[in-house]
């Protein structure tokens, strides 16, 4: 360890420890805490409570199925209006009059998290999961044109070269060069986006933009933890199934284009 | 090995003031530093299947790039059919679809079938509304077809292009460039790296369709001897300057360099050189 190295985790752990008086972080106080934990578990591991609250078990199904829905429609449609901007946002593609004002929209879109932008979709058209949905389509726009004209500046550059010395427009090119080129990363994308968005979605209900958040807020408010269990077993159940379902399509569909190999499917 | 027969005055039949592409003192560097090409003169006839052969790094692929337009000379002019080559010339961009080049590289879309690649070759031809719907027109598919027969891929049309193996890849990057219908074909090295029989096959296809489609055949080689064997004109580049340029009918070669230069010295460095 050179003295250089030293003085740099020098220098980090006086931050930390600094910062974490900032911000009143005390361990004692949460060895302390623990207990309330303990408590909180009681109430929910009692056989007679899980049983008394499994009757809630259809409408958390219900409302991860909202959820879901605002996850799935805010996923497609904010891909969908993302794909012409990470076009105009590639380096690749356009020159910088063009692709630089378009990254800086979009790193303005990504500077708030999708719950900011539910709170101020639920000003516009009031609470519910509407304004989740478009809190989800507008994140879901400045990420993943992100991931996707970053991907594009990775095409190889050959068969771009190879189409545009034919002769053929711009539109063509993406057409016929990029979209096809760009297609698995975009997939691998999209799932990643997803899911990304159903845990977000599951949030936006605190600020009132519909969804499970919304219930589970509600009863943490009441203290009725046991019934709060139920809907975040509800999630967790959920949630890993989708990232199962990702790794499946991922092996069938992405994989195999990306490394030009063939995935025997299992 | 050719046996060959090296006289000072060129015959009637390589003579011709049918001239397709013309370079005159043309150089160009990729830095301000070294020049990649420097004072290069050619001049092309319509139909010749010529061949430029150099070492690696001599300028020859840089070459092929000045002609198809990918680069523009720092110095001197060329002329394609009396139009300068540059993407930003619109007389220019309206003929690119009559250069078919071949890169080093390929330059398939590896995700798409071997049938679709082929067809990109027709997109100058399709209108906006056919692009956007990916609707070729039937004619542009049953052509398409007819080209896959000829190139000996015939059951494979539906295959990935990562899937083929390097021959049929080389295969695939003709056929798309034939699909243009071009009047230049421009190829980079498409035969390095295939065994002795794939080369000769892949050598015979593009010979065959240059002979029957008329085309102007510009060809990069590092390999002398098939550049002797297929070419009607050889120019050999070193160190981004032309060294030699001979014409070659039958067994018999031309000398079309002027200046103190001796062929027959030169070729026979080159020789030894690709030997190493």
């Amino acid at each position: 360890m050179t003295p250089k190295n030293n003085i740099v985790i020098g220098i980090i752990v006086g931050l930390v420890i600094i910062a974490s008086y900032n911000v009143e972080a005390n361990p004692l106080e949460f060895a302390e805490g623990l207990p309330n934990l303990g408590i909180v578990l009681e109430e929910i591991l009692v056989l007679e409570n899980i049983i008394d609250n499994m009757k809630y078990v259809p409408t958390a199904l219900w409302a991860m199925l909202e959820t879901l829905q605002m996850a799935f429609i805010g996923t497609v449609i904010g891909v969908v209006i993302g794909l012409p901007f990470s076009m105009l946002a590639a380096r690749n593609l356009n020159n910088k009059f063009i692709y630089a004002p378009i990254r800086a929209l979009l790193a303005i879109i990504r500077t708030f998290p999708s719950i900011l932008w539910a709170m101020l979709f639920v000003i516009v058209v009031g609470l519910g999961p509407f304004a989740g949905v478009l809190a989800i389509i507008l994140y879901t726009i400045g990420f993943v044109t992100k991931l996707q004209y970053e991907s594009i500046e990775t095409i190889d550059s050959d068969p771009m070269d190879a189409v545009s010395s034919i002769g053929v427009s711009k539109f063509q090119l993406i057409r016929y060069v990029v979209i096809p080129e760009s297609a698995s990363h975009l997939l691998g994308q999209m799932l990643y986006m997803f899911d990304y968005n159903v845990r977000q979605s599951t949030i936006l209900g605190i600020v009132g933009a519909g969804g499970i958040g919304f219930f589970v807020v509600q009863y943490i408010k009441f203290f009725e933890y046991g019934k709060v269990a139920v809907f975040m077993f509800v999630v967790l159940m959920v949630v890993l199934g989708i990232d199962w379902a990702s790794v499946k399509i991922r092996d069938k569909y992405i994989i195999k284009s990306q490394h030009g190999v063939e995935v025997l499917a299992k | 090995m050719k046996q060959i027969q090296m006289i000072k005055n060129p015959p009637f039949s390589l003579i011709s003031t049918n001239k397709i592409i013309q370079m005159s003192d043309v150089s160009t560097s990729y830095d301000s530093r070294n020049f990649a090409l420097e004072k290069i003169n050619l001049s092309i006839d319509r139909g010749t299947n010529y061949a430029i052969v150099g070492q690696s790094g001599s300028g020859k692929s840089t070459l092929l790039k000045l002609m198809n337009g990918m680069m523009i000379p720092s110095n001197g002019t060329i002329k394609i059919d009396y139009i300068t080559p540059n993407m930003n010339n619109k007389k220019f961009k309206k003929m690119m679809h009559t250069i078919g080049y071949i890169p080093q590289s390929l330059g398939l879309v590896k995700n798409i079938t071997v049938l679709d690649n082929i067809l990109i070759g027709a997109l100058p031809r399709l209108n906006k509304i056919q692009s956007f719907f990916k609707k070729f027109p039937e004619h542009e598919i049953t052509e398409a077809k007819r080209i896959i027969s000829l190139v000996g891929l015939t059951g494979k049309e539906n295959r990935k292009a990562y899937m083929l193996s390097g021959g049929e890849k080389r295969r695939v990057a003709i056929a798309r460039a034939l699909m243009q219908k071009p009047t230049i074909l421009l190829a980079d090295e498409i035969v390095s790296e295939l065994d002795h029989v794939t080369a000769k096959e892949i050598m015979n296809l593009v010979a065959d369709a240059q002979k029957r489609m008329n085309l102007t055949a510009i060809m990069v080689h590092h390999d002398m001897q098939l550049a002797l064997e297929y070419a009607n004109r050889v120019a050999v580049i070193k160190e981004g300057h032309k060294i030699l340029e001979i014409g070659v009918e039958g067994d018999t070669i031309v000398d079309f360099q002027t200046g103190d230069l001796n062929t027959e010295e030169i070729m026979g460095m080159y020789a030894d050189d690709t030997k190493k």
